[in-house]
């Protein structure tokens, strides 16, 4: 096990630093000024040339990589040219924000997906198997900003359920940051009606989010579902009497929920990138919606990181679900022990 | 002689029809696919023909007429006019001219180059060519492609050109990655392994052995991926990385109507419905697809 | 009263085509303590008839169109799920085909032998002595199918085990609990012929301990002919022949059970018999009246009308043509 999660490791390091070079060479390569980009139209050329030093655009790519990757080992990713601030704090005031919609969005996708898969698949062709079916179609359809357009138009602008901008309402004090996560950090400050109106906000984009997740993760299970209902060892765990309870909750679910855990890294991946749309509709102050911003204005470092921080969080998640599915099944366990 | 030929041609032909037969019956059994294919044709006979059939031709590009504008949905404009009064109708038709292209562009550019990295890959399997094509692929797909084309497009100027080109750029791993997964479970079966006993070319292995093989999960992908790249091309507008105004495309339209919410519902709602429908249409062609061909999953 | 009896059974699957009308009309019955052998070829309906009585049949696709499963006297078919679970638990059981499908991958040995016996006791309480109790039961019901090192065993994993292994883990299970019916269908079939022989001699030891009654499924002649008292020969969905096992195998009757005894190859020099003509019917428009009717070299008009009811051929010997009609 330790052997196995040491490759991972190091193939995702080697992945990383390719990713590195790649969305170094797309940020250095590509035509356009990013020195110019910084300083606006108003500056001067001797202005231009001195930042375009400062940012060491006049070296060669190879130089320009040493002088990033050096800085990375030392925790510097350089500062944004767009907030003028270390790139790393932008960063460690964004991600939380982002942190908090993408665990929230993950959560509801998880567990209402499996639960209307399981049902799906258990009453396969029954009235709520169909309505599944086509609630998913149309889920996997639509597009994340879509949905939270849909849901702003219906829930917070027609019927006045739910606020649509930001994580709080202006008039209410932030509370103090611990975690970074607006729920928890006005739990802990004590303030209960604090953490009920950010969830609140949290609700809409969490749920555009979610929504073609769930329809994803929903279909999946199902499917899992429906063709172990039809396994021979299903059959003999009936046969020898094995109570309804635990035929659906342990010797079916087991084997079924395998494929949907397997694909949660990508969906995870997936949220991400929806995040970038979802977070620009709600007006999320969050990393996401950081990252468009900071591209549109070309600012390299920002970017830069933008793309490694989405990289290094992909692929943590896909080594957490490899070593969970290692644990989930023993197949896979007992061949990676023997080889 | 030719008459042997000829016999033979007929043989063939008659049993490409006849699996083509066997195929439609398959497809036909769900109709939800069959739907799709209905909706997937009437779009695109109509952005086709968009210029001849839409109400108002002149409104898909800088057309102002203040007069009429933000006018609801009447029978003068179906689905309404959106703030400078052009028709929306109009202009979501044009719209999915413009997506059906990039998502034609996209594959057609991004599908092929895949395609061949990836048999080569999947047959030289364990050598260091491999490694170097497989490690290449990982790190385009470790991120998500959206991302990777944000930051591209961003870099470059942002117009439609460009977004297609993006795109292009990101697509080819997961083809990569689709036949490698096939060629190489099919490096060690007979009629490989007998290709090369008879010395058939490496071209003749990998073109006229494996790649039939992967036609079906290839096209499958195809149909299923038409989906996400206009999807993918919608996003890159909506965030204005796409084409520019007054080009009539689906994502910028559901981007500036948001901001006229809720009074103007009908600009930006009815180009988000016309995005679902054609991706909706896409994915159910795909799942037909899927069924005719068996694909496990791509 | 009969164990177990079934009485006119027809069962079919909806599928896109058509009907499948498999089960036509099934009639038999195991007695207390019996060993019975069911053979036919492959397609005949076995499988189906196994599941309809176990109450594990697919519906849909299949229909159960009419017919009872008489257990003690008490139709299995009308039986609640409650009363099902019941059964399964105290009163029947069965062992299919393929052990390497039969045994779930995702669990050990131990957990899966262990929630049988937790399920199948009413009272069983939760303490370790209970606990340990069963995983005792579970160690020595292994140890009697002949498994080495059944200690071992119980925390292994199915994918850890052969293909023999595998099913003497499912005979373990089948017979942990006391069963007073065993269905075996084609216990042996996917085995190696040198471990078959085996089981089924440690199958029937246990079976003949308990005291229990016994279906044994197979296209075997040689098992049954070791293993039963009393046959059935079944052909595309209802039985053709019964009778003792060895008055049976010695004057076959029946036009079909007459072809597949000369089918059965055997090693004193006459070469490969040239079998039945022609191959089970298809199901979605079976041949009217005797389903064996155009492969029988002795066919008769009235055999294209109805199918043959059961006629006495002596000795408990009965067979289903029109032949023995007087």
């Amino acid at each position: 096990m330790a052997k196995f999660i040491g490759q991972r490791l190091a193939q995702s390091l080697f992945v990383l630093f390719g990713l590195s070079l790649l969305i170094f060479f797309i940020a250095r390569v590509v035509p356009g000024d990013p020195a110019r980009a910084a300083l606006g139209f108003l500056a001067t050329q001797d202005q231009v040339e001195k930042m375009r030093a400062e940012m060491h655009l006049d070296k060669p790519f190879v130089v320009q990589y040493y002088y990033w990757f050096t800085g990375l080992l030392r925790g510097d990713l350089g500062k944004s040219s767009y907030t003028h601030r270390p790139v790393t704090t932008d960063l460690g005031q964004f991600i939380p924000a982002t942190l908090e919609l993408i665990l929230f969005a993950t959560l509801i996708s998880l567990t209402v997906g499996q639960v209307t898969g399981v049902l799906a698949g258990y009453f396969r062709n029954s009235w709520f198997d169909g309505l599944s079916r086509l609630i998913s179609y149309l889920g996997i359809a639509t597009p994340s900003f879509v949905v939270a357009i849909l849901l702003i138009f219906v829930f917070s602008q027609l019927l006045r359920l739910a606020p649509s901008v930001g994580r709080l309402p202006i008039m209410v004090a932030p509370p103090p940051t611990v975690t970074g996560f607006m729920v928890l950090d006005a739990l802990i400050a004590g303030r209960v009606e604090v953490a009920l109106v950010a969830l609140k906000h949290l609700l809409l984009p969490a749920v555009s989010l979610a929504l073609i997740h769930i329809a994803q993760e929903g279909r999946i299970t199902r499917t899992s579902i429906v063709e172990n209902l039809d396994k021979d060892y299903i059959t003999m765990h009936k046969v020898h009497g094995i109570r309804t309870s635990r035929l659906v909750f342990k010797y079916l679910l087991r084997p079924s929920i395998i494929p949907t855990v397997a694909v949660i890294g990508l969906d995870f991946a997936f949220l991400m990138s929806n995040a970038f749309l979802v977070e620009l509709v709600f007006m999320w102050p969050g990393f996401a919606r950081y990252a468009v911003t900071t591209m549109l204005n070309k600012d390299l470092n920002a970017m830069v990181a933008v793309v490694l921080v989405i990289g290094v969080t992909f692929a943590m998640v896909n080594l957490l679900v490899d070593i969970l599915i290692t644990f989930l099944d023993p197949t896979i366990r007992i061949q990676r022990r023997g080889g | 002689m030719w008459q042997e030929r000829k016999a033979d041609l007929v043989a063939t032909m008659k049993l490409r029809r006849q699996s083509l037969a066997k195929g439609w019956y398959k497809y036909s059994r769900n109709p939800l696919s069959v739907l799709g294919l209905i909706v997937l044709v009437l779009i695109g006979t109509s952005a086709g023909l968009a210029p001849y059939i839409t109400p108002y031709p002149a409104h898909a590009g800088a057309f102002t007429n203040f007069r009429e504008a933000g006018q609801p949905p009447s029978w003068k404009h179906l689905f309404g006019t959106d703030r400078i009064g052009r028709d929306v109708f109009t202009r979501v038709i044009f719209g999915y001219r413009f997506s059906l292209l990039l998502g034609v562009v996209v594959l057609s550019l991004g599908v092929a180059p895949g395609v061949v990295l990836g048999l080569i890959a999947g047959y030289r399997r364990g050598t260091w060519v491999e490694i170097v094509i497989m490690r290449i692929t990982d790190v385009f797909l470790a991120v998500p492609p959206l991302v990777l084309a944000l930051a591209i497009t961003a870099m470059l100027t942002p117009n439609l050109l460009n977004a297609m080109f993006a795109i292009a750029l990101l697509w080819w791993p997961w083809y990569c990655r689709l036949v490698f997964a096939v060629a190489s479970s099919l490096r060690n079966q007979f009629f490989v392994r007998e290709a090369e006993l008879c010395g058939a070319s490496r071209a003749h292995i990998l073109f006229r052995e494996i790649l039939p093989n992967c036609v079906a999960p290839i096209l499958t992908k195809m149909t299923l991926d038409m989906g996400i790249v206009i999807l993918l091309g919608a996003s890159l507008s909506f965030v204005g990385l796409g084409a520019q105004p007054p080009t009539p495309c689906l994502g910028t339209m559901v981007a500036d109507g948001a901001k006229r919410l809720p009074g103007e519902w009908w600009s930006t709602i009815f180009p988000a419905l016309a995005i679902v429908l054609v991706i909706l249409a896409f994915n159910l062609v795909g799942d037909g697809l899927r069924d005719v061909f068996a694909v496990e999953e791509v | 009263m009969a164990l177990l009896e079934v009485v006119d059974l027809h069962v079919g699957y909806r599928v896109f085509e058509g009907y499948l009308k498999v089960l036509n009309g099934v009639n038999f019955e195991i007695e207390e303590q019996e060993r019975v052998g069911l053979v036919g070829e492959t397609g005949c309906g076995k499988t189906t008839l196994v599941k309809t009585i176990l109450r594990v049949l697919p519906v849909p696709p299949a229909r159960i169109q009419r017919g009872q499963v008489l257990y003690h006297g008490k139709d299995i078919l009308l039986m609640s799920p409650r009363e099902v679970r019941g059964l399964r638990r105290r009163e029947m059981t069965a062992i299919f085909q393929d052990p390497l499908q039969a045994l779930n991958p995702m669990f050990t040995i131990g957990t899966q032998l262990r929630d049988i016996l937790k399920d199948s006791q009413e009272r069983v309480g939760r303490g370790q002595r209970t606990q340990r109790a069963i995983t005792a039961r579970c160690i020595s019901a292994l140890r009697d199918t002949g498994m080495p090192d059944p200690e071992r065993i119980m925390s292994n994993y199915p994918i850890q085990l052969s293909g023999g292994m595998r099913q003497r883990v499912c005979i373990a299970e089948a017979l942990s609990r006391n069963v007073r019916l065993l269905l075996a269908d084609e216990p042996t079939t996917n085995l190696d012929v040198t471990i078959q022989d085996q089981i089924l001699r440690k199958l029937d030891q246990l079976v003949d301990q308990r005291g229990a009654s016994v279906l044994i499924i197979t296209h075997s002649m040689g098992v049954v002919r070791d293993l039963t008292q009393r046959l059935y020969i079944m052909y595309a969905g209802s039985m053709v022949e019964t009778g003792r096992t060895k008055g049976v195998l010695a004057s076959p009757l029946h036009p079909y059970t007459q072809g597949l005894m000369r089918s059965v190859p055997r090693l004193t020099g006459q070469g490969i018999s040239d079998g039945i003509p022609g191959r089970i019917p298809n199901y979605l428009q079976p041949p009217s009246g005797c389903r064996f009717h155009p492969r029988c070299a002795h066919a008769m008009p009235v055999c294209v009308e109805a199918p043959p009811p059961f006629y006495p051929a002596g000795d408990n010997h009965r067979v289903a043509c029109y032949l023995y009609r007087s």
